[in-house]
């Protein structure tokens, strides 16, 4: 798939993700967001992606009579949707201002303090799971580790690798990379690409604990 | 310029003045709303100023009013004090004036300098704040009036024609001539009655200042004026100078929407409407022409193809259309602020690093929407900036000419302020732009409030390609964003259908012209012989507005009944370079002076512009089950 411009401070990315093209405006929101005295105004950010994530999925031509009685060639969705977030809904809400039909599932995934690897506490998902378009909904994307367990949990259930598109607030790169090469065919869309990860594989300049910020 | 029939109509009209706001001397006379006062080019005509001068109690306020109940159908009609304007008074003068000792009859008293200025912001169209006065406290006050919208202005006062600054600015100078006998009777009969002094009192003041003042600079300022009326059984003074003021307005009276739609060749179709396609190449794609430079459309994906399809489809259900409407907003709605200028910003995150972002310079944002239809978009405007400043205008279509009608306004108080309006962003929400007929109003409201014209940012669902012409040839710097930029305008006939229409029957950019169906015979048949050619003369021009001779579709309505061309609705016009003028009939609505009392009489069907493919009237699917 094509990538946007990136501006060239940017790693390169692999073929299955993409990133907002970063005007001024996304990043005077991220900087909103950054700032550890910000409380929730994430949603804008995440509106922007839910749509960018929506352009993926595919039309029909459609012809239709507008109120003056004109034709107009235009296009229908096709194929049917369903939102997925891991762990804190946060995303749920911002995604249902963007598309109302498709039921939102959350997917709860956490660290297991024994094993230290991620594993699934919680999943109901709909039973014709595997005829739709997934949008699983993650706000930060560190090493990938959950991602990549949700992404498995959907495989499992039948979804099919290119019809999930992962959508993420902000990444660090080493995620995008072990997401992308496991799974080359889904699509991975970001608001942003930061510089790395920290010792504690917290993202940096990252924004803290997007879960706590955004419910406490 | 006037036809007879029309002289007859406007002498024989009844209505009243609908209000008369503010107490006292001040007095806004408005009536159902404000026909354009600009010109197809977007720049502003003046309005007319009468100043009345005369001795105290000469009766100028008796005179001023006649003028305004004579024009009763005149949009909008203000009276202006000149006692509003009295200097700000040291507190030895205040004292001085409690004991009736302060010299408030010398032209020094009056703050001419200020008094000019908002006269001829008030008569180039520009909102203003006037200073209010206060017998009471003898003191300037601290608050301001809010003026905006006078096509007439009428300036009373004893000094009204001492200055030459302010006679510069008065297109008719009336001095009330009085009997100074007369005068001072009345004078003690007002103040005796009115502000409760005393005879002694009234005297010693006349004697000192009052009367020094008339002989000295009064009287002398009738010199200046072009008519003197007398101060008492003055009817037939009255009436003549009313007619004169009937001729001059009508001959400024505006009438373009008809124009903006027409601007282009037409052709009928077999379904009885007219097609009116632009007079450049209709194919052409976005971007090629110089006036797509300021438009920015909405990236053509397929997402929002998809919400296009679903808006424009007549078959989508309201729950539909609005869940379609309210994220489509807010998509052009983040388009836009994306627009505005940011600055660097440095923050900390809360895993202790420092990086440097942007910040939107959004302080100075308001939202500015065109009802009803512009509904929709506040509420995508308020789902990405919460606390934004809203304001509303409503404009609709005059049911008999099909003019938009300014019909009220409520705009921000960062827009009303003369000081902040200069720094304000206004976005400005639409949800179409047909003949943008409308959003030329509303734009111009703003600039006549001081909004910078590149600080406008215009929004839209979609936006005809007539209309984005005639918005970037007035407005160019106004910056356009729309998810679709629609080919075609057509004329169509309307089936009237329901009586609730009111007044006003639709909405300044969905349009709607009623026409009497009788009269529809008569125009076409006043359209045979048309040579198609407009017959106007080089260089002539009309009072108000210039007929421009390097492109003459640039023309707009002559009054001159002899020049008729191809004027009829769905009528046949030849290609090229015709212009739009009225026929015989249609000159009366060409005036001021509307008569509305038979607008909607007999009325079977109603005309509209309408934007093709389109989505229909948008209020109407938005708000309307």
């Amino acid at each position: 798939m094509s990538t946007p411009t990136i501006s060239t401070h940017r790693p390169s990315l692999p073929d299955g993700a993409m990133v907002l093209p970063p005007t001024l405006q996304l990043q005077a929101l991220l900087t909103i967001i950054r700032d550890e005295k910000t409380q929730r105004t994430s949603d804008r950010i995440i509106r922007l992606l839910v749509e960018e994530g929506l352009n993926h999925l595919p039309v029909v031509p459609k012809t239709v009579k507008t109120p003056v009685g004109a034709d107009y060639e235009g296009v229908s969705f096709q194929g049917r949707i369903c939102g997925v977030s891991i762990m804190r809904a946060g995303l749920r809400d911002c995604c249902r201002s963007a598309t109302e039909q498709p039921p939102y599932l959350q997917i709860l995934i956490q660290r297991d303090e024994e094993t230290v690897q991620p594993k699934l506490f919680y999943a109901k998902l709909p039973d014709d799971i595997s005829e739709r378009y997934v949008l699983l909904l993650d706000p930060m994307l560190a090493t990938g580790g959950s991602c990549m367990k949700a992404i498995e949990v959907l495989l499992s259930h039948g979804v099919k690798e290119e019809r999930i598109i992962f959508l993420n607030l902000i990444a660090a790169p080493e995620g995008i990379h072990n997401v992308c090469s496991k799974f080359p065919k889904l699509r991975l869309i970001t608001a942003w690409v930061d510089q790395g990860l920290d010792n504690h594989s917290y993202i940096i300049p990252g924004l803290g604990d997007f879960g706590d910020r955004y419910f406490l | 310029m006037s036809s007879p029939s029309a002289e007859a109509s406007s002498s024989s009209r009844t209505r009243q003045p609908n209000r008369f706001s503010a107490k006292g001397k001040n007095v806004v006379m408005t009536s159902h709303g404000r026909l354009p006062w600009y010109s197809p080019e977007g720049k502003n005509i003046e309005a007319y100023v009468i100043g009345i001068a005369g001795g105290s109690a000469s009766g100028k306020t008796s005179v001023a009013r006649a003028i305004l109940s004579a024009l009763n159908y005149v949009p909008t009609v203000l009276i202006l004090s000149q006692d509003s304007f009295y200097r700000k008074h040291t507190q030895e003068e205040i004292d001085l004036a409690f004991k009736s000792d302060l010299d408030l009859d010398h032209p020094d008293s009056i703050d001419t300098a200020l008094f000019a200025k908002c006269l001829a912001d008030l008569k180039q169209g520009r909102a203003c704040e006037i200073p209010v006065y206060s017998f009471v406290h003898h003191q300037r006050m601290p608050e301001t009036k809010y003026l905006y919208g006078a096509n007439v202005i009428i300036v009373e006062g004893i000094m009204a024609l001492q200055s030459a600054d302010m006679r510069a600015l008065y297109d008719l100078k009336v001095f009330v001539n009085c009997d100074s006998d007369l005068m001072l009777a009345r004078r003690i009969k007002r103040d005796v009655k009115e502000r409760g002094r005393d005879v002694d009192g009234i005297l010693d003041q006349y004697l000192r200042f009052v009367k020094a003042s008339y002989d000295n600079f009064v009287q002398p300022s009738s010199k200046h004026a072009d008519i003197i009326v007398p101060g008492s059984s003055n009817q037939l003074a009255i009436d003549l100078l009313v007619s004169h003021i009937k001729d001059q307005l009508d001959n400024r009276s505006l009438r373009f929407r008809s124009r903006l739609g027409r601007d282009g060749q037409s052709r009928p179709l077999a379904n009885g409407k007219t097609q009116v396609t632009p007079s450049n190449n209709t194919t052409h794609t976005f971007g090629d022409t110089d006036e797509d430079s300021g438009v920015i459309l909405l990236e053509q994906t397929a997402q929002l193809q998809g919400i296009m399809t679903i808006l424009r489809d007549c078959e989508t259900e309201r729950g539909d259309f609005i869940f379609y409407a309210d994220r489509l907003s807010t998509m052009i709605v983040e388009k836009a602020l994306s627009l505005l200028p940011h600055e660097p910003h440095r923050v900390q995150t809360p895993v202790g690093m420092s990086t440097e972002g942007t910040i939107s310079m959004q302080e100075d944002l308001v939202g500015v929407s065109i009802l009803r239809s512009g509904g929709p978009f506040s509420h995508g405007l308020r789902r990405v900036v919460r606390d934004v400043p809203l304001g509303a205008m409503l404009i609709q279509s005059d049911p008999k000419t099909g003019e938009p009608i300014l019909l009220s306004l409520d705009l921000p108080q960062s827009v009303k302020n003369g000081e902040t309006s200069k720094t304000v962003r206004a976005l400005l929400l639409d949800s179409q732009m047909g003949t943008g007929a409308a959003a030329m109003m509303a734009i111009r409201v703003l600039l006549d409030h001081g909004v910078p014209e590149s600080n406008i940012i215009f929004l839209a669902f979609l936006i005809s390609r007539r209309g984005l012409t005639t918005i970037r040839r007035a407005f160019p710097s106004v910056q356009v964003v729309t998810a679709a930029i629609d080919p075609d305008l057509y004329e169509m006939h309307l089936p009237l259908g329901n009586a609730v229409l009111g007044e006003a029957a639709g909405e300044g950019d969905y349009s709607i012209t009623v026409v009497e169906h009788d009269t529809l015979g008569l125009q076409r048949l006043n359209l045979k012989g048309d040579g198609g050619d407009s017959g106007f003369e080089a260089g002539s021009s009309l009072e108000g507005y210039r007929i421009d001779n390097q492109n003459p579709n640039q023309v707009i309505d002559s009054d001159r009944p002899d020049s008729g061309s191809g004027s009829g609705f769905g009528e046949r016009r030849d290609a090229g370079q015709e212009t739009w003028s009225p026929t015989k009939q249609q000159v009366e609505e060409l005036k001021f002076s509307r008569d509305r009392k038979d607008s909607m009489k007999e009325v079977k069907q109603k005309r509209a512009w309408v934007v093709s493919p389109g989505m229909g009237h948008i209020g109407d699917r938005y708000y309307l089950a």
